[in-house]
């Protein structure tokens, strides 16, 4: 009868779909950084082409949801623009996990203007009055800057969300250890998000890791202190430690690596591996020379 | 013959004024659908192809096709169904046909109420507690599934109650007096005369389920997989979340990707929703009262 086979069909349907969980692949759980996620993608992309035996999930959402995965042992490699902080592995510690970290490349933090902003050099110093709580400058012409196309005059600050690893990389590099980001900044989700914004709005300033660059928005060049010679944000100045706000990028494993993890990360540091950081626009964490 | 006073020629103009009132608020919320839905054709219409729906992405995902998170959506909304509507249909006729009316079928309906209010992003943490954690899931497509079935369950209850409602009690009745027992008579008269509304509730979830990021995001989701998922304990990519990631994350995407996404993720929502008020149609023809 017709009625009688709908529950069978159902369990049986269940049954189909619950039993494919046997599988030959290895899947790696790569998760954190926006910074990292675009370049753990390409990774993960190319990686198949050097195992297919080995998948790597990539998922973004910032530092702290990587390094939140790896203190609740969700994730195999956590992603962080920033450096796990004390209190963070210790908790990871009490739930019996193990983080060891690793150095993946480094990152140029770039300051962004619009095109039509005059500013070609910004010293670190005017930087602090700009994002600090006690910073100074609030409009452009406290900078004595006249930026066309901004009639108000007020800087419009871009930052990052606090999950962010730039938004406490930045703070640590520019406003000091102590340090705190003024109130009433934009506070972007994502490190494209604060390039897109300072591309339409004369009147902002943001950052974001050099990566992020497009050719519709500028580049400052940043003086480590006023009157000295500025740096361009650049790979290479990223390489020789000269471009003051650049920070090193890291991967986070529960242990030493083993197995297929190992496999992956020693592929990463490998020159093909180094050579993708590159192209993607970050600094490497070795020498390699690539076309 | 009554003859027209001026009282009544007035009535008139005022009645013909908000008639045209109501009538332009109608078409003010056509507006918005036409304007998204050409923008969108406008845009990313070029790029739509066989190749864009059923390769891989490549390049850092700034060429290729979306098939996997095609793909993956299509898992996600099947498992989420699996789990809720048997569970949402089986609550439904349990309110409708047996509840007494008491205290604790008030708080029930009152449970549902307050579920169907609970805002995707607390859906997504509990289930990342719930199931990726507590059950230890896993952040994979049964975890995902199951929040955005928790997070549907109270559309499918909804309107699969309503619909049992709308079946004229005489009919149970009548079948009553013939000596059939209750769910005699809900498996051969009440459900068969209902069925039409629960499928509009059903379909009315896989498009709503279809476009959730929120739930999915920590639950089941990734920015990025290069394999298909094989079984429900398998991470997935998911056409909305893609559309996030391709719009807000991705440096140097082609202007008409994100576009094509966001397309063929309507398209899908309403393509279902089209279905769904052909079959409700269809149904309600067939039907004897």
């Amino acid at each position: 009868m017709k009625s009688s086979n709908f529950i069978p069909t159902v369990l049986l349907g269940a049954a189909v779909v619950f039993s494919g969980a046997s599988q030959a692949r290895t899947v790696i759980q790569n998760k954190g950084s926006d910074t990292l996620v675009n370049v753990a993608q390409a990774w993960a992309e190319e990686y198949q082409k050097v195992d297919s035996d080995v998948a790597v999930a990539v998922s973004g959402g910032g530092s702290g949801t990587g390094i939140a995965a790896m203190i609740n042992g969700t994730v195999d490699l956590a992603n962080a623009s920033r450096k796990m902080k004390d209190s963070e592995i210790k908790q990871a510690k009490d739930r019996g996990q193990n983080p060891v970290e690793h150095v993946v490349g480094y990152d140029a933090l770039a300051v962004f203007l619009h095109p039509d902003n005059p500013a070609g050099t910004v010293s670190l110093e005017q930087l602090k009055s700009i994002y600090g709580r006690k910073g100074k400058a609030e409009k452009w012409s406290d900078l004595g800057i006249k930026v066309p196309g901004c009639d108000s005059d007020k800087i419009i600050v871009v930052s990052r969300q606090n999950n962010s690893g730039t938004y406490a990389y930045f703070q640590e590099a520019v406003l000091g250890k102590k340090g705190k980001y003024r109130s009433g900044t934009l506070d972007m989700h994502g490190s494209k998000d604060v390039v897109d914004l300072v591309e339409k709005t004369p009147c902002a300033i943001g950052y974001s890791g050099l990566a992020y660059a497009t050719d519709h928005v500028k580049m400052a060049c940043i003086e480590k202190e006023a009157g000295q010679a500025c740096v361009n944000p650049s790979v290479a100045t990223a390489v020789d430690r000269s471009y003051p706000i650049a920070r090193p990028l890291f991967m986070y494993t529960n242990g030493e690596p083993q197995g297929a993890i190992k496999d992956y990360l020693d592929w990463i540091m490998s020159d093909t591996g180094q050579c993708i950081i590159v192209n993607k626009g970050y600094a490497p964490a070795k020498t390699v020379s690539c076309e | 013959m009554f003859s027209t006073t001026q009282l009544n020629e007035r009535n008139q103009r005022t009645q013909g004024l908000f008639r045209l009132l109501f009538l332009m608020m109608t078409w003010l919320l056509i507006l918005p659908v036409l304007i998204i839905v050409s923008t969108l054709i406008y845009k990313g219409g070029s790029i739509i192809s066989a190749d864009f729906l059923f390769t891989v992405p490549t390049d850092g995902m700034t060429a290729g096709g979306i098939f996997p998170a095609l793909f993956g959506t299509v898992w996600l909304v099947g498992v989420a169904l699996l789990a809720s509507v048997p569970i949402g249909i089986a609550a439904a006729i349990y309110l409708s046909e047996y509840a007494p009316d008491n205290w604790l079928t008030r708080v029930i309906n009152l449970a549902i109420i307050n579920l169907a209010g609970v805002p995707s992003i607390v859906h997504a943490l509990f289930g990342v507690g719930a199931f990726v954690i507590f059950f230890k899931f896993g952040t994979s497509i049964l975890a995902a599934s199951l929040t955005l079935a928790i997070m549907t369950l109270p559309v499918v209850i909804v309107a699969s109650r309503e619909s049992l409602q709308a079946v004229p009690h005489a009919f149970r009745e009548a079948c009553w007096n013939m000596g059939a027992t209750r769910w005699q008579t809900i498996r051969r008269v009440v459900l068969p005369n209902a069925v039409s509304g629960i499928l509009t509730g059903v379909i009315l979830e896989v498009s709503r389920t279809t476009g959730e990021t929120a739930p999915i995001m920590f639950t089941g989701a990734a920015f990025y997989l290069p394999f298909l998922p094989e079984s429900v304990f398998d991470q997935t990519m998911a056409l909305s979340l893609h559309l996030f990631v391709v719009s807000t994350q991705v440096p140097n995407v082609p202007e008409a990707l994100p576009y094509g996404v966001a397309l063929v993720l309507i398209a899908m929502v309403l393509i279902m929703n089209s279905i769904s008020i052909a079959f409700r149609m269809y149904l309600r023809g067939k039907k004897k009262w």
